[in-house]
């Protein structure tokens, strides 16, 4: 019987079910078996024969585990990714962001999710919009808690509620009011009852009656003519939001009602100019908060909760403002409505008027007068130029220099330095020259002041003679200047000679006119007597000394001592003049148009730049690079690089590691086709050096006059020719690197095995040796036997051992040419391998680190007397060999068939393989077998 | 000016010395204190020099191509192009032992502080590890690419270093079993002739014209650039300074810490030969073969030849100076070694 009304029945929500009713509808189930499979399978329920669900426990998840009580998943057990068949591959699952991220997760990344949609409507209108309208008219008719057209974000749907929810289900549609269908109707019947009566008594009110009779019929006035069709839904008033703070019920104005109407009327008047505002913002009219007299709210700051007046009483100020409103409102209405109306034309706030006359005026800056003879292009270092010009001009007469050779040194010095610094270190020194007496000379009139103007405008000539070329910058010299090395085909050396030709003439011309001081080192290069650019001082003192030892002839050594400044130490002084000695030695022997550098490391600075002096606060790097690419070294010059020693030799030279714990370095590269691409610069440059130094002194000794652009290509070529016989001459290593790289000891089999046709004396020799290293268990054994068999007394091995010796390199060229094309996979190998042991990086430093690795783990076991390594030598031997068979075949196999990345693949696997069958064990072993190795090769 | 309580000006007068006082001052106080130190010894016993032939050590057939003194001078070992080593004792003249092993010319050879161990090589390519009673080879050391020109133990006798002509030097242990290489330096441009330890450096010198010293301790390369292919080098016995044999005829001797050049002798001849060079016991003077059989010794500070003799009929392949006293001995391609006492 229930189970009938059950199905006519629309039920809303989930009824609470009983133990006993489940099982009895279990039963059902059992005996409608058809139900239950059509639902979907996690929801099926597995029973027993009497059609109890069967009880995991607790921790199982009680009764159902679903999905026929296997998992919570479709697939159960079953591993994914593997599977067995061979014709149906494991597919590779392509895994996506997507299968790590959980519902929730996807929704918080904002991802797309299915999901119901609340506001689903068959008909064009959705709710929301629907409410909104509602909201909107509503706002026109009432205050409500927030002023201005409602926002669409608050106004939402109600999402069906429960009771609407009933309604629909009822059979009330949206739009439709709910009526008493026997109010509607008896309203009807008074209706008719009414027209009827004033069709009998008379014609003339009849729209007042209807009026009465609409407030009587209090909502619905007009709508009940046709109710069935015009019914409307119920607007949902708030009749009175609760606008105050009081406390509920409570009424401040209960014993005084006169106070309620007037404070109805001022917010009635409030709101019209509300809404005529609305944009105003809702700062101005909201009265429905209370917000703390006194303090005031910033213009940009939102009336927020903060403001808000917690501890305001009933009584609030406004209030009293309003009270007293009204008798005055009515006098001045309006005239206050009228200024209103004014406000609103103006566009001026509420109560403010404007000023007939302000105060505030918009200041305006006018841009600065540009004088008329302003060029608006500028001019840099303009204030040295123009002196310079001045000097250029007027060249001043030459003078005598003083007697004192103390004041004739400062003289000059003092004039270089103004010179090259402009006119503030003049001031400087005449400001010095307040005090000391020694820069009296400054003075016009004072003794030395014509030889240092003299000096002064030398000096300058000078300076613009430098700065010439400097002004025209150049690509290279640009590049020079920012540290660039320069391109090897630019005809930089072309430009430099003749920058530098240029440079000759200026000079000439500019001593040209110094008649009385002949300069006889003009023939030189400017720039290899200019090597101390940068220190002026020094420059100085440096062509005084080139002046005296080419124009003197003799070193006087008396004035030597004087010429060096008063500053400098004994020390500096003597090391200054062996720099120079040094330099015009080389200026002297070379004659090149190269700057020399000096010869002690702390004098790398000497050696400049070109326009060094623009930018004095370049770096030594800058100027070592230069120099390494544009100078020739004086011998012997000493560079410094990183070594890295192996952390074992150091332990035999019972020193600390100085990498320990360091990152492993980057390898360098072996052969020297790598290096030319990948080695840093210093190294690049070095070994250029290098390779020049000795064929280049050659060239030197032979043909010292060349010029520098001969003697490049010829160094070039001298850099490209240890290149090839390098390579050639490394078969031995690259045949290491290929045969004992992954299969521990395939080497000395795999050797002899290849070198069988080319040579059978070596395949016999190498039995040999196999031979004796099998036997190398005992110690002093095999050093007997060893030198039993390899050097029988005599004159045995004396020719056998030649032709051994003789032929290797053949046969390890033939079998570099053979394995060229696998030599690119096998250091991969090896570096897989490597990592074996736990470190990385390939190349025959790794293996050596391994290598030393072992030996430290070697050293620890005593097993260094090999009486007891001997046993499981053998053992280990015996399993390897095994393993080498393996590889052997596998290499011949990828040399013919395979590409050698496949050969790669395919031994990985197959190392793989291995691995896992003699797991850990082997893998203990593994050192020890790489030493075996190594012995036997 | 004093230094170190010593007046340079008066050394200067004394012995007419070229140089300036800076310049002297420039060469440091080491060479300065060395200095002093050989003007004293010459001041108080005169000149003493091995000039004097004292015995001739003949059983090598062909030419010998290193001698060396053991480290106590008490004996010494030579070995020649007759792919022996042989072990001498050099004062009483007596041939001990024969070590045959290499398949072919031995060109250098080494002892241990203990003298119990022998290590050599040569064109063979492969080191040889010697027991000095046995007379037995304990290890091959390989791993050269090319003929070995050098060798020699480090100061615990735990590890062989060797330079060869395949641009590389390379470090052996003597500990473990194997035979190859602990540390392979490959950054020389050619020919490594020449190989020297201290307790914390390995010194190399190369054909590429440089002086590289390998510094374990703080892991770096100093690369002294000479500029000429450098044939051998040598020790000072204070280890500060390395003699430097170039193939332009010239002795280099630098300055290990700055690596400044501080003096220069020439006078030998010396092109084409591998040829040795050393200072004497004193470090007063340096000694060095020349390819015309002569002997040359110079001045330690003026680099003056201070004598010079013909000591061979052919080139003089080695000289071996006695690490305490005025006792040197020679070597040469016309298979004499030559034994030199004050």
């Amino acid at each position: 019987m229930a189970d009938v009304d059950e199905e006519d029945y629309v039920y809303f929500g989930t009824p609470i079910e009983r133990e006993e009713e489940i099982s009895s509808r279990k039963r059902k189930a059992i005996a409608e078996p058809g139900t239950l499979r059509s639902l979907p399978p996690w929801k099926q329920e597995v029973t027993d024969e009497e059609g109890r669900r069967r009880f995991h426990g607790a921790f199982t998840g009680g009764y159902s585990a679903g999905y026929y009580n296997t998992v919570g998943s479709k697939e159960g057990w079953t591993p994914q990714t593997f599977t067995s068949s061979r014709k149906n591959r494991a597919e590779v699952k392509k895994q996506n962001i997507y299968s790590f991220l959980d519902e929730d997760d996807l929704k918080d990344i904002g991802g797309n999710t299915l999901e119901t949609s609340m506001q689903y409507d068959t008909f064009g209108f959705t709710a929301a919009e629907f409410a909104r309208k509602k909201a909107e008219e509503e706002q026109k008719k009432r205050p409500s808690a927030i002023p201005g057209p409602a926002p669409d974000e608050i106004v939402l749907p109600a999402s069906s509620s429960i009771g609407m929810r009933l309604l629909m289900k009822m059979g009330w549609r949206q739009g439709h009011s709910i009526k008493d269908s026997n109010a509607e109707s008896l309203s009807e019947i008074r209706r008719e009852a009414r027209k009827a009566f004033m069709a009998l008594s008379s014609n003339k009110a009849e729209p007042d009656i209807s009026e009465k009779d609409a407030d009587g019929t209090d909502e619905f006035p007009d709508m009940s003519i046709d109710v069935l069709r015009n019914s409307e839904n119920t607007p949902v008033y708030v009749l009175n939001p609760k606008q105050d703070m009081y406390g509920l019920g409570y009424d401040p104005f209960k014993h005084a009602p006169e106070f309620r109407d007037s404070k109805r009327l001022r917010e009635s008047k409030s709101r019209e100019t509300k809404r005529s505002k609305v944009h105003m913002g809702s700062l101005l009219s909201s009265n429905s908060k209370k917000y703390a007299p006194g303090f005031g709210i910033g213009a940009l700051e939102e009336l927020d909760a903060e403001d808000e007046d917690i501890y305001a009483s009933g009584f609030d100020y406004e209030q009293t403002e309003v009270e007293l409103e009204p008798s005055k409102a009515v006098s001045s209405s309006s005239g206050d409505r009228m200024l209103q109306l004014e406000h609103k034309k103006r566009g001026s706030l509420l109560g403010f008027k404007l000023a007939s006359d302000s105060d505030y005026k918009l200041e305006r800056f006018y841009p600065p007068a540009i004088p008329s003879n302003f060029r608006p292009i500028h001019k840099f270092g303009a204030p040295l130029d123009q002196t310079l010009k001045n000097y250029n001009s007027v060249p001043p007469p030459d003078a005598p220099p003083p007697e004192n050779t103390n004041l004739r040194l400062l003289i000059e010095g003092s004039a270089a330095m103004v010179a090259r610094c402009g006119k503030s270190i003049e001031d400087l020194y005449m400001e010095k020259s307040k005090t000391n007496p020694l820069f009296l000379f400054l003075k016009s009139g004072a003794e030395g002041y014509d030889y240092y103007v003299r000096k002064l405008w030398e000096n300058k000539q000078k300076f613009v003679d430098n700065l010439k070329p400097a002004e025209k910058l150049t690509a290279e010299n640009r590049g020079r200047i920012l540290g660039e090395r320069p391109l090897a085909s630019t005809t930089s050396r072309v430009n430099d000679v003749s920058v530098k030709a240029r440079e000759v003439i200026n000079t000439q011309s500019s001593h040209g006119d110094t008649v009385t001081k002949p300069i006889s080192l003009a023939d030189l290069p400017d720039s290899a007597i200019k090597q101390f650019k940068h220190d002026p001082a020094k420059q100085e003192r440096f062509e005084l000394f080139l002046k005296e030892k080419y124009q003197g002839g003799l070193r006087a050594s008396g004035t030597r001592s004087s010429t060096s400044t008063s500053t400098m130490s004994e020390a500096d002084r003597a090391r200054e003049r062996l720099d120079f000695e040094a330099a015009a030695e080389a200026i002297e022997k070379g004659k090149q148009t190269i700057q020399i550098s000096a010869p002690s490391t702390d004098h790398t600075k000497d050696l400049l730049g070109f326009g060094e002096d623009r930018f004095v606060s370049s770096t030594l790097i800058e100027n070592s690079e230069t120099k390494l690419e544009e100078t020739n070294v004086v011998y012997p010059k000493r560079e410094q690089f990183e070594w890295r020693p192996s952390p074992i030799l150091c332990k035999r030279f019972d020193l600390i590691d100085p990498y320990m714990g360091k990152p492993p370095p980057v390898p360098r590269p072996r052969s020297k086709m790598d290096s030319l691409i990948f080695l840093p610069e210093i190294f690049k440059s070095s070994n250029k050096e290098d390779a020049k130094s000795p064929i280049g002194n050659s060239l030197e000794a032979s043909k010292s006059g060349l010029k520098e652009a001969e003697a490049e290509p010829s160094a070039s070529e001298a850099d490209v020719a240890p290149t090839s016989p390098k390579n050639v001459e490394r078969p031995v290593d690259l045949y290491k690197a290929i045969f004992s790289d992954d299969s521990d000891d395939d080497e000395a089999d795999a050797g002899p095995a290849l070198n069988q046709a080319l040579n059978p004396v070596k395949s016999s020799e190498g039995a040999n040796k196999t031979l004796n290293r099998l036997v190398a268990g005992d110690f002093l054994e095999s050093l007997g036997k060893e030198l039993g068999l390899e050097v029988p007394p005599g004159s045995i091995p004396g020719p056998s051992l030649n032709t051994n010796t003789v032929s290797l390199p053949e046969e390890q060229k033939s079998c570099k040419g053979g394995d060229d094309r696998d030599n690119t996979p096998f250091p991969k190998v090896k570096e897989t391998k490597s990592k074996d042991y736990g470190s990385t990086v390939d190349s025959s430093r790794e293996k050596k680190r391994s290598h030393s690795k072992h030996h430290r783990r070697r050293s620890r076991t005593p097993d260094l007397d090999p009486d007891s390594g001997s046993d499981s030598d053998s053992h280990r031997r015996h399993r390897s060999r095994s393993k080498k068979r393996h590889d052997r075949r596998d290499r011949s196999r990828s040399r013919d068939s395979e590409s050698s990345d496949e050969a790669y693949m395919n031994r990985k696997e197959r190392r793989k393989k291995h691995h896992s069958r003699h797991h850990e064990h082997k893998k203990k072993d593994y050192g020890d077998k790489y030493s075996d190795k190594k012995r036997r090769s | 000016m004093p230094v170190a309580g010593f007046q340079v000006s008066t050394i200067n007068m004394d012995h007419n010395i070229p140089f300036s006082e800076e310049r002297i001052w420039d060469l440091g106080l080491r060479l300065w204190r060395r200095a002093k130190a050989v003007m004293a010894g010459q001041s108080s016993s005169g000149w003493e020099l091995a000039v004097n032939e004292s015995g001739v050590l003949k059983g090598h057939e062909g030419a010998v191509l290193a001698v060396r003194f053991n480290g106590d001078g008490n004996y010494c070992l030579t070995c020649g192009k007759d792919r022996t080593l042989r072990l001498w004792n050099p004062h009483r003249g007596i041939h001990i032992k024969t070590y045959k092993s290499h398949a072919r010319e031995v060109r250098d050879v080494h002892v241990t502080t203990d003298n119990a161990k022998l290590v050599s090589c040569g064109g063979d390519r492969q080191l040889f590890y010697w027991d000095v009673s046995s007379g037995r080879v304990i290890r091959k050391l390989r791993g050269h690419d090319s003929e070995v020109n050098s060798v020699k133990f480090n100061e615990y006798n735990a590890v062989v270093v060797s330079a060869g002509y395949d641009r590389s030097v390379r470090a052996f242990d003597c500990r473990s079993q194997s035979t190859e290489p602990i540390q392979i330096i490959d950054t020389f441009q050619d020919s490594v002739m020449s190989v020297h330890l201290t307790k914390t450096e390995i010194i190399a010198g190369c054909v590429d014209g440089t002086v590289r010293t390998f510094d374990i301790r703080m892991g770096r390369e100093l690369v002294d650039q000479l500029g000429h292919p450098v044939n051998c080098i040598s020790l000072s016995n204070d280890a500060n300074c390395v003699l430097a044999s170039c193939l332009d005829s010239t002795l280099r001797l630098l300055d290990r810490s700055t690596g400044e050049l501080l003096q220069e002798y020439k006078g030998h001849k010396c092109k084409s030969y591998k040829m040795d060079c050393c200072l004497t016991n004193t470090d007063a003077h340096v000694v060095s073969g020349s390819e015309d059989g002569f002997i040359y010794f110079w001045d330690l500070v003026d680099a003056s030849i201070v004598s010079s003799f013909r000591a061979h009929s052919s080139v003089v392949t080695s000289v071996s100076y006695h690490p305490k006293d005025v006792c040197m001995l020679t070597s040469s391609v016309d298979g004499t070694i030559k034994v030199w006492r004050k």
